[in-house]
């Protein structure tokens, strides 16, 4: 049995620690199995600068991180380092809370779809006359990106080196393309890195190409018709369920069982928004049925601002800076284009705060973690205030995922996702030197110019 | 006297089945009362014009009318040219769809050899339509890929195709690429696809390399002609084709779009010093000085297409044509067509509503044209001496609601119906 | 630090620059004066004004005072009118056809109107300020269509036109059999592939629909007593069927593409047996063969004046149809379905007094007043009557004349194409490009 933290001195101490000594023991005989063996070292990272985004910056401080979990932090000089500590010298550096995507393609074995805008629409595609229903649609809404996805070193190092700690990974073939994932990226294998599965389905505004629906307006009807039939369907089976005397057994139908838990009990729907129209389309959606949304991409929002005002949703914002292939900036010459992807829609994030819209940063289709940051930086140069900027990748992203209570700053009893940088973290000259998820270093030598 | 009065008898009466087989443009016609814009020179606001074996014999406000002449009384008509058709698909187009009724698209990039006039179908739909418009003569061209062939001027009205040559051939067609495609519209396939394809300035290059090719197998040609010791080269299909170019008897119209590509069209031609016509030209405007410079005259487009480069403006092509005449370069509209060939004359109406003169839009569906393809000294305007392609319409006959009431084609009135006022009579009962 | 206004102004400078301006609101109230007036239902006012006021036409008339604040447009030697209006277009939309399957009402061009959509700048500069937007031509039964003001630089949701009437699109004939294309190795041809698969699959669909209302009927009427049973289950909700319930129901019109006389004869037939209603037949280019038929059954038709000969149902069709119908009292709109065409519509319409015989009055009709009735909007728009909303277009010659140009389009009192302005933008950045550059410019 390893020895016992003592937390405090200034309690009876033989009464105190026998107290503690048999509640701790009562916890670690429960789960004494997983426990033993599995408990991380202790470090006490000190003399950094510390910007845990909920609350001021301290500007020589000290985070004890303790199996997994910051245990304690604040100015260095009221900061009990534990004996058990490894001391982390963190000179010169500043931490942060490690930074959070709320919305990646990372570890996806084949190219993310393009969205609806992009696609150019197949004139007559031939389709394929399925007659079961059953066979009428693939299973997209049941799928779980988990079981398809492989991770892969170069994309967690990529990802380290931006201050990534966490990510949500979305699924992206398909209309219903099924449900994302949350990983910490603590190391090379898959199991240990899932914070929450399978929480949220993701909704793309794209097309079966060379099937039903081959159109925009074909998917938004199949979209509608889909959570028709899983609310008609969840209505059939509790009605069967409750009294099933009298009445023909309702089919099992695995995409609708799927789809269940977004009509009925408000699971969140991830709607993937390629343009300004596709923010008001899922809007639209959300409300006819009630569903739990919040809108990914949206990299025009700042177009419809009002009708987000009015329909506060958790925004996933895409640090995408091309405009879409519809949108008027991109159909009115190359010089508009250029212009619109170098000074307009970089504003987007900028134009948000000032109306008072709050959204997440997110990486998206981006896997290269230095060219995420590099676009953040752009986003920084149009007038995005550096600590929105922060505040996008850390306390909003967790808020919008609903892990603010574990996830998205630097406090005691959150997970220990801490990222160590030399210079500012969105600094052109910003580097990660160390970077602790779920309380596990890695560190990464400096790389000169 | 008598004797000869017997012998003009005789000759009558021998003649009188020959008047009957014989082509009607040898009697007189005159044309009364009518109000002439002859294109070149003044308006005559009341006169007659005297047609006499298929020419137009006598033009003025004092034409005396001859005995025996036929006389139309063109009392509330105007009496304009017959216009030319600068660029169609008359005759090698009947529906588009059906492949079997294209003929103007041969498969292969370089074929000099292929002739549009031996091609034509004289009967097709359009050509009385685009008639009965006022259209008396048209360019005929193939289209696609890099070397398309050889066009024809045609008059639109004959028994046979060779009986509408005017010129069995008007040019030799080359196309460069478009510009991006034009959005919206069906605008078709001349103004260039969007995948990668070698550049005008490359397709010159290798122009210049098959003109080349054609001059060094002409020597060879000639030599072994003349001397039977040497071995005569194998037939060579296009250096026979391209000989012409070379030896300046027939003019190279290239179809040059993008501002970048017809600057280096210019340098082509003058520095292989070929004769040559530009088609299509939407960003001539950028270039207007040099083309007039150099002194090639343009055949314009279609004015039915959007502007294929956005930042030119949303009306480039409509405004294009009247920078180009002011800048001093010689403007010819085209229909592009076949299906609608007959509004030639409001694509000139459409330029002039965007800055190019009525007289200038006039001339470039008239005058112009003839000149360019070298038939100014037979058709092109009512002059004494010209042929008599005389069109009779009861106003201006680039305004969309005139009727036209007569056409003359060498000083035959032509049939006025076509396929539109055969069904329309079929169905109106 | 940058304020949206201001990429959105320089965007919007380039815009200008290259093309059109956007809207700013004026207001919706304008003065447009000493014009010839062409109102289209109540005569010519030969020096004319015309005044909006809140968007809306207040006054049309001579020596109308401008109100205070409001903007006046000197239209001296110009014409003066309504906003043409295209009955049948494919613009503003991402997406048009549901070509994967033959039957697909569900899908609705209202839910992908694109506002960013550059077409809508070319239909302002043909003068065109009201469209009818539909589905294409790939299906039997193609789907809800949406009629859209031309209102560029305004939100989606302002463009669309709720006065309108519900339509739908059909389809019959070539593109429905998709006969121009060759079926792939491994692929099946879509049925129906023939005329005769076209109809049946129309008149199957009906039926379907009829049991569908039939079913819903029956759970209402069960469900309605007091103690319903509680074995009672609903029908599904099926969106596709639930379209066609609206046609049956009268709540909804067919707007047909078709070419053959036959089809449209045969479709008049299934219309009469289903007991709705066909508002217009599209294209229709054999249409001057029965025009007696469609003008009895009071079915108005949307065509061209001569694109023709494209394809072989096409091959009959003869530049006089639209003029001649007219003349036979069937109601004729010209339409563009082309985002090329849409800017010349008013030439178009012009056509039909050389091929047809109609008067300047009936031929501006045709893009005008009878597009609006066939639409259900012609309480609103399609002639300048006070009381209409101030849809106006100001041309340079007689709208009918092939020399013309619109050179201002206004909708409901608000300028969104100024010819006028584009040029003076244009000829400034013509000589600031010709000028030496200044230092320290933003780009």
């Amino acid at each position: 049995m390893k020895p016992i933290p003592r937390v405090s001195r200034s309690v009876v101490l033989p009464v105190l620690s026998l107290i503690l000594t048999l509640v701790l023991a009562a916890g670690l005989t429960a789960g004494a199995a997983r426990l033993a063996g599995d408990v991380g070292p202790t470090y006490a990272i000190r003399n950094c600068r510390i910007v845990p985004v909920v609350g001021p910056p301290v500007e020589k401080g000290a985070i004890v991180v303790r199996d997994g979990l910051i245990e304690s932090l604040g100015p260095v000089d009221r900061i009990k380092i534990p004996g058990d500590a490894e001391i982390v010298e963190a000179e010169g550096l500043v931490a942060y809370p490690g930074l959070i995507s709320a919305f990646s393609n990372l570890f996806l074995e084949q190219p993310a779809q393009p969205g609806g805008g992009q696609a150019p629409e197949p004139e007559f595609p031939v389709p394929a006359q399925a007659e079961a229903a059953e066979d009428r649609f693939p299973p997209g809404p049941g799928l779980f990106v988990l079981d398809q996805i492989k991770p892969k070193k170069a994309a967690v190092e990529s990802f380290h080196k931006a201050g990534f700690a966490t990510v949500l990974v979305a699924p992206a073939r398909g209309i219903f393309e099924g449900r994302s994932v949350v990983l910490n990226l603590n190391g090379e294998a898959l199991g240990p890195m899932v914070v929450r599965n399978g929480a949220a389905l993701h909704i793309n505004f794209t097309t079966e190409r060379g099937g039903y629906p081959s159109s925009l307006m074909g998917t938004i009807a199949h979209i509608r018709q889909s959570f028709i039939d899983a609310d008609y369907y969840a209505a059939r089976r509790a009605q069967y369920a409750k009294s099933p005397a009298g009445l023909k057994r309702p089919a099992y139908d695995a995409r609708l069982e799927a789809l269940a838990p977004y009509v009925k009990d408000r699971e969140p729907v991830v709607f993937q928004c390629n343009n300004q129209e596709d923010i008001k389309r899922a809007l639209k959606i959300a409300a006819e049925f009630k569903l739990n949304a919040v809108l990914a991409g949206a990299n025009e929002a700042w177009r419809v601002a009002d009708v987000l005002k009015k329909n506060p949703v958790p925004l996933l914002v895409a640090l995408d800076f091309r405009p879409p292939a519809t949108s008027q900036y991109a159909t009115q010459g190359e010089e508009l284009r250029k212009s619109a992807e170098a000074e307009i829609y970089p504003a987007n994030a900028a134009a948000l705060t000032r109306e008072g819209i709050a959204f997440a940063l997110v990486s998206g289709a981006n896997v290269d973690g230095a060219s995420v940051l590099k676009a953040v930086r752009t986003a920084i140069k149009a007038g995005l205030a550096e600590d929105a900027a922060l505040r996008a990748l850390t306390l909003q992203p967790a808020r919008a995922l609903g892990l603010d209570r574990t996830l998205g700053s630097l406090e005691p009893g959150k997970i220990a996702n801490i990222v160590l940088v030399k210079g500012g973290i969105f600094d052109e000259g910003g580097r990660v030197v160390r970077i602790f998820v779920d309380g596990i270093p890695f560190e990464y030598a400096e790389v000169s110019k | 006297m008598k004797r000869r009065a017997a012998i003009l008898a005789a000759l009558a009466v021998l003649a009188a089945p020959l008047a009957a087989a014989l082509p009607e443009d040898a009697h007189i016609i005159a044309i009364t009362n009518a109000r002439i814009v002859p294109v070149v020179g003044a308006e005559i606001p009341r006169g007659t014009i005297l047609v006499e074996d298929g020419r137009i014999a006598a033009i003025g406000a004092d034409v005396a009318v001859p005995a025996g002449a036929q006389v139309i009384d063109a009392n509330g008509l105007r009496a304009y040219p017959g216009m030319i058709d600068g660029y169609s698909s008359l005759g090698l187009v009947e529906i588009s769809a059906v492949a079997a009724t294209v003929d103007n698209r041969e498969t292969g990039r370089i074929n000099p050899q292929a002739r549009a006039l031996e091609a034509i179908r004289y009967d097709s739909m359009h050509i009385p339509i685009s008639r009965s418009n006022g259209i008396t003569a048209a360019i005929v061209a193939p289209a696609g890929g890099f070397v398309s062939g050889v066009s024809c001027l045609l008059k639109l009205d004959g028994w046979t195709h060779r009986e509408m040559a005017i010129k069995p051939a008007a040019a030799m067609h080359i196309e460069l690429p478009g510009l991006r495609p034009a959005r919206g519209g069906q605008s078709g396939g001349r103004r260039g696809s969007a995948s990668p394809q070698p550049d005008g300035p490359a397709l010159l290059a290798e122009l210049k390399g098959l003109l080349e090719g054609a001059r060094a197998y002409e020597k060879r040609r000639d030599a072994a002609a003349a001397d039977r010791r040497l071995a005569l080269p194998g037939y060579d299909e296009t250096s026979e084709s391209l000989l012409p170019i070379v030896k300046g008897e027939l003019p190279l119209m290239i179809s040059v779009h993008g501002e970048k590509d017809i600057r280096a069209a210019l340098k082509f031609v003058r520095d292989e010093n070929i004769k040559a016509v530009f088609y299509g030209v939407e960003q001539g405007f950028k270039v207007a000085g040099e083309l007039a410079a150099a002194g090639i005259p343009v055949i314009l487009g279609s004015l039915y297409d959007l502007p294929p480069v956005w930042e030119d403006g949303y009306d480039s092509l409509f405004r294009n044509p009247g920078i180009l005449a002011k800048a001093g370069v010689k403007i010819a509209f085209s229909s592009s067509s076949a299906s609608v060939a007959k509004d030639l004359p409001y694509h000139a109406a459409k330029a002039a509503a965007f800055g190019l003169g009525r007289g200038e839009a006039l001339k470039a569906v008239t005058i112009n044209t003839a000149e360019i393809f070298g038939v100014a000294g037979t058709m092109g305007s009512l002059e004494k001496g010209k042929a008599a392609n005389i069109v009779l319409a009861d106003g201006d006959i680039l305004e969309l609601r005139t009727n036209i009431v007569k056409v003359f084609i060498d000083g035959r009135e032509t049939d006025v119906s076509n396929r539109y006022t055969e069904l329309l009579d079929k169905f109106k009962k | 630090m940058k304020n949206p206004a201001i990429p959105r102004l320089a965007a919007c400078a380039l815009i200008a620059a290259v093309g059109l301006l956007p809207a700013f609101a004026d207001g919706g109230s304008i003065l447009i004066k000493n014009g010839t007036v062409l109102t289209v239902t109540k005569g010519v006012i030969a020096k004319g004004d015309v005044l909006v006021v809140d968007g809306i036409i207040k006054q049309v008339g001579g020596d109308i005072a401008a109100p205070p604040g409001v903007r006046v447009v000197d239209a001296t030697g110009r014409f003066v009118i309504p906003g043409l209006i295209d009955s049948h277009t494919h613009v503003a939309l991402a997406g048009t056809n549901e070509g994967s399957e033959a039957i697909t009402p569900e899908a609705d061009v209202g839910a992908v109107i694109n506002a960013d959509d550059t077409s809508i700048l070319t239909a302002l500069s043909g003068g065109v300020t009201m469209v009818h937007t539909m589905h294409g031509s790939a299906n039997p039964i193609g789907g809800p269509n949406v009629v859209l003001k031309m209102k560029w630089g305004r939100p989606s949701e302002e463009l669309v036109v709720g006065e309108a009437l519900p339509t739908l699109k059909f389809a019959l004939g070539e593109n429905v059999k998709q006969a121009s294309r060759t079926v792939q190795p491994g692929q099946t041809q879509r049925y129906p592939a023939t005329r005769m698969g076209a109809n049946a699959i129309i008149r199957r669909e009906f039926a379907r629909a009829r049991n569908y209302m039939e079913q819903w009927d029956r759970f209402r009427k069960a469900a309605a007593v007091k103690n319903p049973p509680g074995s009672l289950v609903p029908p599904r909700k099926d969106l596709r069927l639930e379209v066609l319930a609206e046609v049956l129901r009268g709540e909804r019109v067919a707007r047909v593409h078709s070419y053959q006389a036959t089809e449209t004869v045969e479709f008049m037939e299934l219309a009469k047996e289903f007991g709705f209603k066909i508002q217009c037949f599209e294209h229709i280019w054999e249409g001057y063969k029965i025009a007696d038929e469609l003008a009895a059954a009071g079915i108005g038709i949307s065509v061209f004046a001569d694109s023709w000969a494209y394809k072989m149902e096409a091959a009959e069709g003869i530049a006089y149809m639209a003029g001649y119908c007219a003349k036979r009292g069937v109601l004729v709109s010209i339409n563009s379905d082309s985002g090329e065409r849409i800017r010349r519509l008013f030439n178009d319409a012009a056509k039909t007094m050389k091929y047809g015989g109609l008067t300047e009055d009936e031929a501006l009709r045709l893009v005008t007043i009878n597009p609006a009735v066939q639409l259900g909007v012609d309480r609103i728009v399609g002639s300048l009557e006070v009381g209409k909303q101030g849809d106006i277009a100001v041309f340079s010659e007689h709208p009918l004349s092939a020399y013309t140009r619109c050179d201002l389009t206004v909708i409901e009192g608000e300028v969104y194409f100024d010819r006028d302005e584009i040029v003076k933008v244009r000829e400034a950045a013509a000589a600031k490009a010709a000028a030496p550059r200044a230092e320290g410019g933003a780009r």
